[in-house]
């Protein structure tokens, strides 16, 4: 329950599509009933007139049956329209707001969920909630409007009748539904959670099908993901029963619902106390209302696996923020050097990588750090970004980076992360979010000075050449040196290169490291912080320090 | 990245093979059950018809006839046992529709990511990933309600209405008239409005699929995002692409909306028109009330099969849409040349290459007329500038691409004639970006062999100098590694493939730079450890530095997909003195 609260807290800005959608819903169901109950008393009328001689003013009720048929069939038609915007403007404001409370949580609490679950998660669990107002809320709320304003109709007109009704609505729209949502709890819960590994399994099948093939492993995991679909389908199917059941009893209480109007009605039209042709009103109208309680139980049969999906997403958006933000004012910068003091660090608590590391780069300076892998040269980087929380100090231009807002950070440095992401579009669009207001000449510059100038000129496309998803049209070097011009077009006081010529030859390699110096030199004052175990790469520095461990 | 390509591209109808015939074929594997399921829905049929006569026929008795109560109670309780036996049909139809229709989901996903993965990446150029992974798990999903919904409707709507037809004109002709008449105004309706939005809504799926891309992409890309301080611009993009989403969905639902909403007309105005007629007839007496309501009763159960129908033609679109991916994936030729039947060579084999050319698609590079030997038990080091074809040439010797032109000889005997399966047992091969899943480091390590036992695992360890960082995890061999192998570093990452190497009983082994990414420390370690595993093994190994070259019997040089020069390690190096 809280999880639909927050659910409708987040699209809170959406409430008018929202009740109106529940609105119309309740003015459907109200005129279908109304509907059926005229006809069935206008024929009753009709008969009890035309047997005893009585004149019948057959033109109100028919009026009024033409513009209830109206009514129904607009009405229906407009509900459905709104409740689907109203779905969608939800889904739309879910959207964002996930996406904004994931953005303080890459990479740290990210890298933990994997990657394509973490997109699985959002797309499917996103859209699981979908069903959580078009199917649930709104059919609920709805139905039970509608109930309870039926049951008011036909006290109005003969008490026993609503007090016979009673219990089968109440069976009907209480009892079932909770009967069914203990039912499909379980497997509704397994079968969302079934959905996501399934997803995860088949990720990581297509995404590796080279090496399972070479590794001859490629039919334990096809094993592995036809085990995940017979349960999924097995889960998927149980619910399926279940819902049988639910449309099945619902029938059932509506026939004896029917009978019992039936019968108490019956008994007030042979005592005289109400009029023959509404006994015919109060079925019709009695076999009708059902309708709303009919969407009761499949309503709330969903339940279980939207919840499923409402507990995930907030779990996920709830993950504590590993390395908060500040927004105290404070000192800033004054200049671009760096300063680590006595700093340690991990990527996983109680496991720590870097112990008491102290090192000055002043402004202006260029250093080369080496080392053995898995000795934290990353990890420094991933401080300096605010990507890792650290203990100690770590000073940019004189300000603990603890202290300044990640904005103001951020802004003075430009990066090359240990895997750079590319992502899918034009090299042009990849190169523009290091500076979207670079203009041709800057763009050539930062290519010339990444080895890339000729490369780009001989694709047939140019800049405007598709890099693919994950960058997988272009090779692991190229990928990487788009990396490294998109950093340079930002022109950042402070550069951090991770490895900037991985998966170069040497010719290349060089050309690039010579060039970089050339464009840092040249420009003066820039940081550079180079972290490369690759010879070549130390040129860069103006003096290099290797780590070794503790 | 900011940009989402608007234009769908409909590949899917394009292909002779088309999805509704696929669909069709499929549910003729499950006849059995559909024609189940129109006999159980004809009993319901029934049932509803006894149901209508008995309530109208209590009518008649209080109504008309002034009976008291006592008259109906066996009426009532008629009615109860009607809906009771109802009720266990409905039961018995759902059940057997949701066991119908797992059957049809596991089998289809089940051949689908089969043939998906048989067609590996080569099958596969031109196709993404993630609206791959979208049609494996989602999209097969949505076949459901086509067999589960559409297909029996069709059915019902085809016998239903006619069986109550023939029911309704001995009571009252004229409105089985108007039932007549008015019925086919449903279907001409629904195909009319059908037709504009069964095209919408395919275009809607495509757009999903992107949708789902999108996503994915920002989200992997979130750190790179913040490097650049455009997380929170994306964000707008992301509230763009879902508002686009939206407008586009709602094109289309205002459409396939308009289809139930003429149903609803035509039904409403087809009931109406009966209670009118029925009224009249009434008033004038020449009709029963029991017979009157009866047929007022029956007029809007005529016409539910047909709304149904229009209710499942969204199931119907969603199925098709689904289908549209599948079939052509299913239809697709699996690659040529994966059919020989040689056991490959249990010794170090001595490999060919004649004239073998290969090229992707587009810009991307290629080899042609390469010509090289690969001497029994040697190791030839591969180096070239990227893009020169080093990495294309090195999957064609493991086969997983087949050469355009020109062949590759294996012991003589061309590498196309070998079982796949026999060839892979004996090679291992460790790419630039080998691949880790979520799970523990030793399910990674044992991907190939699962049945390795501790000493093979501990000297594999040991031999790719993975020992000391192994055991230095939390829990060794148990620690639990996240996405791609996220929580170690590349070079870890890069030993712990090697490792995967050594463990596999290969004769040829093939690397693709497996010393990038190391300190020289580590470096030499890795060297020797190739050095030893290149013992009675062919080894090709593609390489830039100067520790693996030296240790290689040749160096192969490749410019622009081309082998340039086969040299000794010495030799190449003095040429390129000014490399190192």
């Amino acid at each position: 329950m809280t999880h639909i609260i927050r659910f409708i807290i987040i699209s809170r800005s959406q409430w008018l599509w929202m009740v109106s959608g529940i609105l119309l819903c309740v003015l459907v169901i109200l005129a279908n009933s109304l509907l059926m109950a005229l006809s069935g008393w206008f024929i009753a009328s009709m008969a009890v007139s035309g047997a005893s001689g009585v004149s019948f003013n057959y033109f109100f009720p028919s009026a009024t049956i033409r513009f209830l048929a109206i009514v129904r069939t607009v009405g229906r038609y407009a509900e459905r329209l709104v409740t689907h915007e109203a779905t969608f403007r939800i889904l739309s404001d879910l959207r964002v707001w996930l996406f904004m409370r994931f953005e303080p949580l890459a990479p740290a609490c990210l890298e933990r969920y994997s990657g394509g679950d973490v997109t699985g998660r959002l797309r499917a669990d996103v859209d699981a909630l979908e069903t959580l107002y078009l199917k649930i809320i709104a059919p609920v709320v709805a139905g039970a409007v509608s109930i309870a304003a039926g049951l008011f109709f036909l006290a109005w007109f003969c008490t026993p009748a609503a007090v016979a009704m009673l219990p089968f609505l109440l069976l009907a729209g209480v009892w079932l539904p909770l009967l069914v949502r203990r039912f499909s709890e379980v497997p509704g819960r397994r079968s969302a959670l079934l959905a996501a590994e399934l997803r995860t399994k088949v990720t990581e099948g297509l995404q590796g099908v080279e090496e399972l093939i070479l590794l001859g492993a490629l039919e334990r995991q096809t094993a592995a993901v036809d085990g995940l679909s017979v349960q999924l389908v097995l889960e998927q199917e149980r619910l399926g029963r279940i819902n049988g059941f639910s449309q099945g009893t619902m029938a059932l209480f509506a026939g004896s619902g029917v009978a019992a109007v039936l019968l108490t009605a019956g008994i007030q039209v042979a005592s005289h106390q109400m009029a023959p042709p509404n006994l015919v009103m109060l079925l019709l109208f009695s076999a009708a209302i059902f309708e709303a309680a009919g969407q009761l139980p499949s309503a709330l049969h969903l339940l279980p696996a939207a919840r499923e999906s409402a507990i995930r997403i907030f779990e996920l958006a709830d993950a504590p923020i590993p390395v908060p933000d500040t927004h105290v004012p404070c000192n800033m910068p004054v200049d671009n050097g760096i300063c680590f003091k006595d700093v340690s660090a991990s990527y996983l608590p109680g496991e720590p990588v870097l112990q008491n590391i102290s090192l000055t780069l002043p402004a202006g300076g260029s250093l080369v750090l080496s080392g053995t892998s898995g000795i934290g040269k990353s990890l420094l980087i991933e401080i300096l970004l605010r990507f890792r929380e650290y203990e100690g100090s770590v000073t940019v231009g004189g300000t603990e980076i603890r202290d300044l807002p990640k904005e103001s950070l951020i802004a003075m440095m430009a990066a090359v992360p240990q895997r750079p992401h590319l992502f899918n579009g034009t090299i042009r669009e990849n190169l523009l979010l290091g500076n979207s207001s670079a203009d041709e000449e800057r763009i050539q510059e930062a290519l010339r000075d990444s080895c890339l100038d000729a490369w780009v000129a001989g694709l047939p496309l140019g800049l405007a050449t598709e890099v693919g998803i994950n960058g997988s049209a272009v090779s692991g070097g190229e990928a990487r040196r788009i990396a490294l011009a998109r950093a340079l077009l930002k022109d950042a006081p402070i550069l951090l290169l991770d490895e900037p010529t991985e998966g170069l030859d040497s010719a290349t390699e060089r050309e690039v490291v010579s060039r970089l110096n050339e464009r840092i030199r040249g420009a003066g004052g820039v940081t550079m912080l180079v972290v490369s175990h690759r010879p070549a790469c130390l040129k860069l520095g103006d003096s290099i320090i290797s780590l070794k461990r503790n | 990245m900011t940009e989402y390509s608007e234009e769908c591209t409909d590949k899917g109808s394009q292909l002779d093979n088309s999805p509704e015939h696929w669909l069709t074929v499929e549910a003729g594997k499950i006849r059995w059950f559909l024609l189940s399921v129109v006999c159980l829905s004809a009993g319901i049929g029934l049932l509803v018809v006894l149901q209508a006569r008995l309530l109208a026929l209590a009518c008649q008795h209080i109504v008309m006839q002034g009976e008291g109560v006592s008259s109906v109670i066996p009426l009532a309780a008629a009615l109860v046992l009607l809906a009771a036996g109802r009720s266990l049909c409905m039961f018995i139809l759902e059940s057997s529709s949701s066991a119908a229709a797992a059957r049809v989901k596991q089998a289809v996903r089940s051949k689908l990511y089969r043939k998906i993965q048989s067609l590996g990446a080569v099958g596969l150029a031109g196709n993404e990933t993630g609206p791959l992974i979208e049609t494996v798990t989602r999209g097969v999903d949505e076949l459901e309600h086509y067999f589960t919904r559409f297909l029996p409707q069709l059915a019902l709507a085809a016998i239903l209405p006619l069986m109550f037809l023939i029911i309704i004109v001995p009571s009252e002709w004229r409105s089985g008239l108007v039932l007549l008449f008015s019925a086919p105004c449903i279907p001409l309706f629904m195909i009319l409005i059908g037709r504009g939005s069964e095209k919408l809504h395919r275009r809607q799926w495509g757009r999903l699929s992107r949708m789902s891309g999108h996503l994915l992409d920002l989200v992997q890309g979130l750190p790179d995002l913040i490097i650049f301080g455009a997380a929170k611009m994306e964000a707008k993009v992301v509230a763009r692409v879902s508002e686009e989403y939206r407008t586009a969905t709602m094109t289309v639902l205002r459409l396939a909306f308009l289809s139930a909403f003429a149903l609803e007309f035509f039904a409403t105005v087809g009931t109406a028109l009966v209670a009118v007629i029925t009224g009249f007839r009434l008033l004038l007496g020449t009709l029963t009330l029991g017979e009157g309501l009866f047929v007022l009763l029956m007029a809007p159960e005529f016409y539910l099969p047909l709304r149904n129908l229009g209710l499942s033609y969204h199931a119907r679109m969603q199925g098709i849409a689904a289908a549209e991916r599948i079939a052509p994936l299913l239809a697709k030729p699996l690659p040529e040349g994966f059919a020989g039947t040689l056991l490959a060579p249990t010794g170090p084999p001595s490999v060919l290459f004649e004239g073998v050319s290969f090229r992707y698609g587009g810009n991307r590079g290629g080899v042609s007329g390469v010509d090289l030997e690969l001497q029994s038990g040697s190791i030839t080091a591969l180096v070239g500038e990227s893009g020169a074809g080093k990495t294309t040439l090195a999957r064609l010797l493991v086969g997983l691409a087949r050469p355009e032109s020109g062949r590759i000889l294996v012991n003589g005997q061309d590498l196309t004639l070998y079982a796949p399966e026999s060839w892979r047992s004996r090679l291992a091969w460790v790419p630039q970006s080998p691949y880790f899943s979520s799970g523990t480091v030793r399910e990674n390590l044992l991907l190939g062999r699962p049945d390795a036992n501790e000493n093979e695992i501990n000297s594999a360890l040991e031999a790719a100098a993975a020992d000391k960082f192994v055991s230095h995890l939390p829990d060794g061999l148990g620690t639990l590694l996240g996405d791609r192998g996220a929580g170690l570093s590349g070079g870890e990452l890069r030993r712990l493939a090697l490792a995967r190497a050594y463990l596999s009983p290969a004769t040829l082994v093939v690397l693709d730079e497996p010393t990038a990414g190391l300190d020289p420390e580590n470096e030499q370690l890795v060297c020797d450890a190739l050095e030893k595993l290149a013992r009675g093994r062919t080894v090709l190994v593609i390489s830039h530095r100067e520790q693996t070259l030296s240790r290689a019997e040749r160096v192969a040089e490749m410019i622009d997909g081309r082998i340039d020069r086969v040299v000794s390690p010495n030799e190449f190096l003095t040429t390129c003195e000014d490399s190192f």
